[in-house]
């Protein structure tokens, strides 16, 4: 392999490497200024972003090409450890999509906070691993993948060292993801001594053959567990909301928006490999019965129960909440209920689905905790009755977030609709108890509607307290500056909008180029 | 094509007190781009796919849509809705206009201003739709904006139940509608070109060749109750017997709105809804008698309603419902366009009658008949316009009404070698001509004629401002020279745009002229009778012994119908509502209590857990891990033996 085929597909990952040397290197020089470092970060993204649409094949954007197209979704040889699926770079894309909105709107943060370089590096840090778990087909490198990113992000909710809530968060994170950790890599293991590899495909070719069901049930039964930590699946979600909440909210904003779906691409790679390779079960048979083996249904029908599980105790437990970021994140851990539905279905229409859903919630939940971010920084408390009268306030501010919220609860002519109708339409398709999955999808939709509703209510329709509260409790660090809500927020957030609606009304740009990659990766594999 | 559109739906914004005035603008300017659209297509005849993009496009997987779903945005642009179009934008203009004069005293203008203009903007895309799913949007969305208008006058307790009454009766329709659509698309998911008419976003047309899924194949049971699907939804929106009862109590509007609505395009859509469903979908030979006879009997049913009602307006709609029949009954017999050539003259003549109707109310300030009077000299041009319009209906040459109304009458004469059960719903359609100009007269006898009013205390009358009377001039003059677009060199041929059966062409002139003479004499027959009992402020008392009276209560009850339905509504929603009431104390409320507790418990139990007890998150992980073991070893491979393999 000589080294143009080799730098060629890794550019974008090679860019941001680049920009991560950069920051600690101006660090190290003493050029700390907040401005300059989130323009290095945003060019890093956005250019990475450029190349993982060019190579994806957008028109325009075919200057930016570097991955050479023979390699684009090959057939798979031998036993790689990385491979260049259509899926896997629009996964890329929406990783840098949401890495390129924190860094974006993180431009309004106070120019001489002290952390910047620390800020940064460890976000492109963070967005350089999930690059490189959209490419792994091998479990160790995906595992190892996740934790680049994972250890980033440790470090970026403590990112206020002086807050004990962040904190806090942040040991939280830490020891429930180690725990994680050790799970997904026991898990790996088990599956080593059982297939006699780890990679992939190889993986995917064994399956019929093997004759030990119990210690892959086993290994796959810890796989499930470590990654739903990543995924925020009930009941593996519990840190998710102590770190949501005590996390800055543009990192709460990339945690929701891009992190957790690294463990839904997983997802993706672990499962609907292998599961597509196993024979369906007869009628009347049991997994167990004969030497084959017919891991599939079993699979299915325990991550189906734990979509279900999942989006209905996240729903729940976001209508008793009294603060915004916890609303928001339980209400993100619901949302990662519906996208399970795609990895359980496996179709093309289902991956689809679930793709296009990862996709609008980059943009809506990510959206959402920017929103809670800049609303922090005018000075406004973090429970959802402070937030009163904002829509009279701020109605421009209070008009974006509404349409965050609407697209969440799946309001047509947003880009959450959308999502919802081609993840629900494709298990309706699928036939068989699927359906049911589509029932429950639908059901807690309706669910979540009451408690978006209220928040509009509140936003919208309640007075503004008449006397301006003096602020009881020491407010929140990242509103100590108090500097307002900054151009690179209200660019960013009045961005995502724009976006939410265009891609409402006109998706199929974006449909149609996951459809195509969805059709790719169910036929290759990986 | 679009600007028709977005420039109506752009006067929503128009929230000022000039706001009417901004309405009509852009209603003016929607009108011009009506007109040259319609003249477009006069002048060379066809099919045009304007825009088309696809909304949502949905890949095929196995299963019932193997080749997948597109859901698809665009405008087609043909004879029917190049007139209806024509229809839609000339009639609300001048509606709009007529509203500046007539609404000017009322509050709320701009909220009337703006549903005006937003159901405008509704009816204009549905006409202009190229595909069923989109129809069915805008169809909805004329639904909607008719209850706000209906209901305009909220307070008032009749509007709001008319209102409610007609959102309801009208979304039976829909719902029926719908399920129509529901059959189309899974029995032609894989149908028709192009992998199926599913795959290819229900378009009307594919180029310039009509998809037809009805000709290109299918198991005609299935389709013939879809085919009647359609036909309830067309009956819901086109008040059609049995679903006729909303429209006359929907007089509760604004009367501009009653004339906007009720006579000129809303219950249009209905009809419009069959013409196209049956010149691009196709109906079967069941259907299309289940059509005629709907469309036969409603015409007649209606008119001996509108014969005994003393309430002005009321004798107008139960016309409109009996002319919507006639419309019906062309489309049942193939000919879609002659259907909607009536509906356009109608629009014409009806919107005249309705608006002048509105002059005379606005100027006395009652809709009872009998206390009117007089009213010939102090509103000379209402009184004229009436008369116009009273003739147009009745049909007599050369009116407007006549030519299309004889066109139908032709067309379906044409069609009776088909069905022997043609005949009596031809024959009920041809006495409806004898009552219609009966009712019809008697109204303008009662209002116009005589020397002063019956009832002395009503106010002194006067004519509306100029807002209100150009309408009523240029309505008129349609009225007059609507019915001649006939003899323009291609509109002879336009006429028999998608009738599919064979037959005589339907025009006048080349069809049987004795026809014509006789439904002519029906007309002159029943506006005689009319001025003999009424004329020159005659008012006819029925003698006390005549039998007529149980006959003229059942009508004036209008055959008890309403009542009927009160009744089954009454018993099946209170039913419905003490099971509720069941459900909500003991079933809900209990589950919510309930919840409530589990809820405060489960918070409390994680607010506890939260204060940094990390070890116990490990637990639920380390449970969670264990629940999936579970889940993997024994709940899955139990449920999947039991299910049978999944």
């Amino acid at each position: 392999m000589d080294a143009s085929s080799f730098i060629g597909p890794f550019v974008p990952e090679l860019l941001l490497l680049g920009a991560v040397l950069l920051v600690f290197l101006f660090d190290v020089l003493g050029i700390r200024r907040n401005e300059g470092l989130s323009t290095i970060a945003v060019a890093a993204t956005s250019l990475a972003l450029l190349s993982v649409l060019g190579d994806l094949g957008f028109a325009p954007l075919g200057v930016f090409a570097t991955l050479p197209p023979a390699l684009l979704d090959a057939a798979p040889t031998g036993a790689p450890l990385y491979a260049f699926t259509s899926l896997g770079l629009i996964f890329q894309a929406i990783f840098l999509l949401s890495a390129l909105l924190v860094c974006l709107a993180s431009a309004s943060r106070p120019s001489n906070e002290k952390g910047a370089p620390i800020f940064y590096g460890l976000l492109l840090l963070a967005t350089l691993g999930m690059l490189l778990v959209a490419v792994a087909t091998d479990l160790i490198f995906l595992l190892l993948a996740i934790e680049v990113t994972s250890i980033s992000t440790y470090l970026l909710v403590a990112y206020h060292r002086r807050e004990s809530r962040s904190l806090e968060a942040a040991m939280k994170f830490f020891i429930i993801g180690a725990l994680s950790t050790v799970l997904s890599f026991y898990g790996a293991s088990l599956l080593f001594g059982a297939y006699d590899s780890t990679n992939l495909f190889a993986i995917g070719r064994a399956t019929s053959t093997v004759g030990f069901p119990v210690l892959v049930l086993l290994g796959y039964g810890f796989l499930i567990a470590g990654l739903a930590f990543k995924v925020t699946l009930v009941p593996f979600h519990a840190w998710a909301v102590d770190v949501y909440d005590g996390a800055p909210s543009d990192v709460s904003a990339f945690l929701a928006g891009g992190t957790k779906k690294i463990g839904l691409f997983a997802f993706f790679l672990v499962f609907l490999g292998p599961i597509l390779y196993i024979k369906a079960i007869g009628a009347g048979e049991s997994p167990f019965q004969g030497g084959a083996l017919d891991l599939g249904p079993v699979l299915t029908l325990t991550l189906a129960v734990l979509a279900v599980i999942t989006m209905t105790v996240g729903n729940l437990l976001a209508l008793l909440q009294k603060e915004m970021k916890r609303m928001l994140a339980y209400s993100s851990i619901s949302q990662a209920g519906y996208m399970l539905i795609g990895v359980t279905i496996g179709t093309a229409p289902a991956i689809t689905g679930a793709t296009m859903q990862i996709f609008a919630h980059v943009l809506m939940k990510g959206g959402a905790f920017l929103v809670v971010a800049g609303v922090a920084a005018l000075g406004i408390g973090p429970l959802i009755d402070d937030w009163k009268g904002l829509g009279t306030r701020r109605p421009l501010l209070g008009a974006a977030f509404a349409l965050m919220l609407l697209s969440l609860a799946g309001v047509p002519l947003t880009v959450g609709f959308v999502s919802k109708f081609v993840l629900f339409s494709s298990a309706v398709q699928a036939q068989g108890y699927f359906v049911w999955l589509a029932v429950a999808g639908l059901l807690n939709s309706a669910l979540s509607v009451f408690y978006y509703a209220r928040v509009l209510k509140v936003i919208f329709f309640d007075a503004a307290p008449t006397v301006p509260v003096a602020p009881t409790a020491p407010p929140p660090a990242e509103a100590l500056p108090a500097g307002g809500l900054g151009y690179g927020r209200a660019v960013t957030i009045g961005l995502i909008a724009v976006l939410i609606v265009a891609f409402g009304v006109y998706p199929q740009p974006v449909l149609g180029a996951i459809q195509a990659a969805a059709q790719h990766f169910i036929t290759v594999g990986a | 094509m679009a600007f028709a559109i977005v420039g109506l739906a752009g006067t929503r914004l128009a929230k000022l007190e000039w706001g009417g005035w901004v309405a009509v603008a852009f209603s003016a300017a929607a009108m011009v781009l009506g007109v040259l659209i319609a003249v477009g297509e006069m002048l060379s005849p066809g099919q045009y796919v304007n825009a088309q993009f696809t909304w949502l496009q949905l890949a095929g997987a196995p299963g019932p849509f193997p080749n997948g779903i597109s859901l698809v945005v665009g405008t087609l642009v043909d004879p029917l809705s190049a007139l209806m179009l024509l229809v839609v934008t000339v009639v609300g203009f001048l509606v709009l206009l007529y509203s500046i004069g007539y609404m000017h005293q009322d509050h709320g203008l701009p909220r009337y201003y703006a549903e005006l203009s937003l159901f405008l903007a509704a009816m204009t895309g549905l006409v202009l739709s190229n595909n069923l799913l989109e129809f069915f949007l805008f169809w909805e969305l004329v639904g909607v904006c008719s209850y706000f208008l209906i209901g305009f006058y909220y307070e008032k307790p009749s509007a709001a139940s008319a209102a409610k009454e007609a959102f309801l009766v009208t979304r039976v329709g829909d719902v029926l509608f719908l399920l129509g659509i529901f059959i189309y698309f899974f029995h032609f998911a894989t149908t028709g070109p192009n992998g199926g008419w599913a795959a290819n976003g229900f378009v009307f047309t594919n180029g310039s060749t009509p998809f037809l899924p009805v000709a290109s194949g299918g198991s005609s049971t299935l389709l013939t109750i879809a085919g009647l699907l359609i036909l309830g939804g067309a009956a819901g929106k086109s008040a059609q017997f049995p679903l006729h009862v909303w429209l006359p109590d929907a007089m509760e509007g604004p009367t501009t709105v009653s004339a906007l609505i009720h006579a000129a395009t809303m219950v249009a859509a209905g009809v419009y809804l069959l013409a196209i469903t049956s010149v691009f979908i196709g109906f079967t030979a069941n259907d299309q008698l289940a059509i005629v006879a709907i469309g036969g009997f409603t015409t007649f049913f209606a008119a001996t309603m509108a014969v005994v009602h003393p309430d002005i307006k009321r004798v107008i709609a139960y016309s409109t419902i009996s002319q919507l029949g006639y419309m019906v009954l062309a489309v049942g017999a193939g000919f879609a366009m002659v259907g909607l050539f009536h509906l356009f003259t109608h629009a014409f003549f009806k919107a005249l009658l309705f608006l002048a109707a509105g002059s005379v109310i606005h100027a006395v300030g009652t809709q009872d008949l009998f206390k009117m009077g007089g009213l010939r000299k102090p509103m000379r041009v209402t009184a004229i316009a009436f008369a116009i319009g009273g003739l147009s209906l009745s049909g007599i040459p050369p009116f407007a009404g006549f030519w299309s109304k004889d066109d139908i009458l032709g067309a379906v004469y044409s069609q009776l070698g088909s069905h022997p059960l043609y005949w009596p719903f031809f024959l009920l359609a041809f006495a409806a001509v004898f009552l219609t100009a009966y009712y019809i007269f008697r109204a303008w006898f009662l209002a116009f004629s005589g020397d002063r009013a019956r009832d002395p205390s009503l106010p002194h009358a006067h004519e509306g401002p100029w807002t209100m009377r150009v309408p009523l001039v240029v309505l008129s003059a349609f009225a007059v020279a609507a019915g001649l677009f006939i003899f323009l060199p291609n509109f002879q041929s336009l006429l028999l745009y998608g009738a599919g059966a064979s037959g005589i062409p339907p025009v006048y002139g080349t069809s049987d002229l004795l026809l014509s003479g006789v439904s002519v004499g029906l007309g002159a027959g029943g506006i005689g009778l009319s001025y003999y009992l009424w004329g020159n402020g005659r008012v006819f008392v029925l003698p006390e012994a005549s039998p007529l009276h149980s006959v003229r209560r059942l009508l004036l009850n209008r055959y008890y119908m309403k009542v009927g339905y009160d009744w089954i509504g009454l018993r099946l929603v209170y039913g419905i509502s003490r099971g509720a009431d069941f459900l909500d104390r003991y079933v809900i409320d209990g589950t919510v209590r309930g919840l409530e507790q589990v809820f405060s418990t489960l918070s409390n139990q994680l607010r506890r857990a939260q204060s940094g007890v990390v070890s116990d998150y490990a637990a639920y992980v380390i449970a969670g891990l264990l629940g999936v073991f579970v889940l993997l070893l024994i709940v899955a491979p139990y449920l999947l033996a039991k299910l049978g393999g999944g």
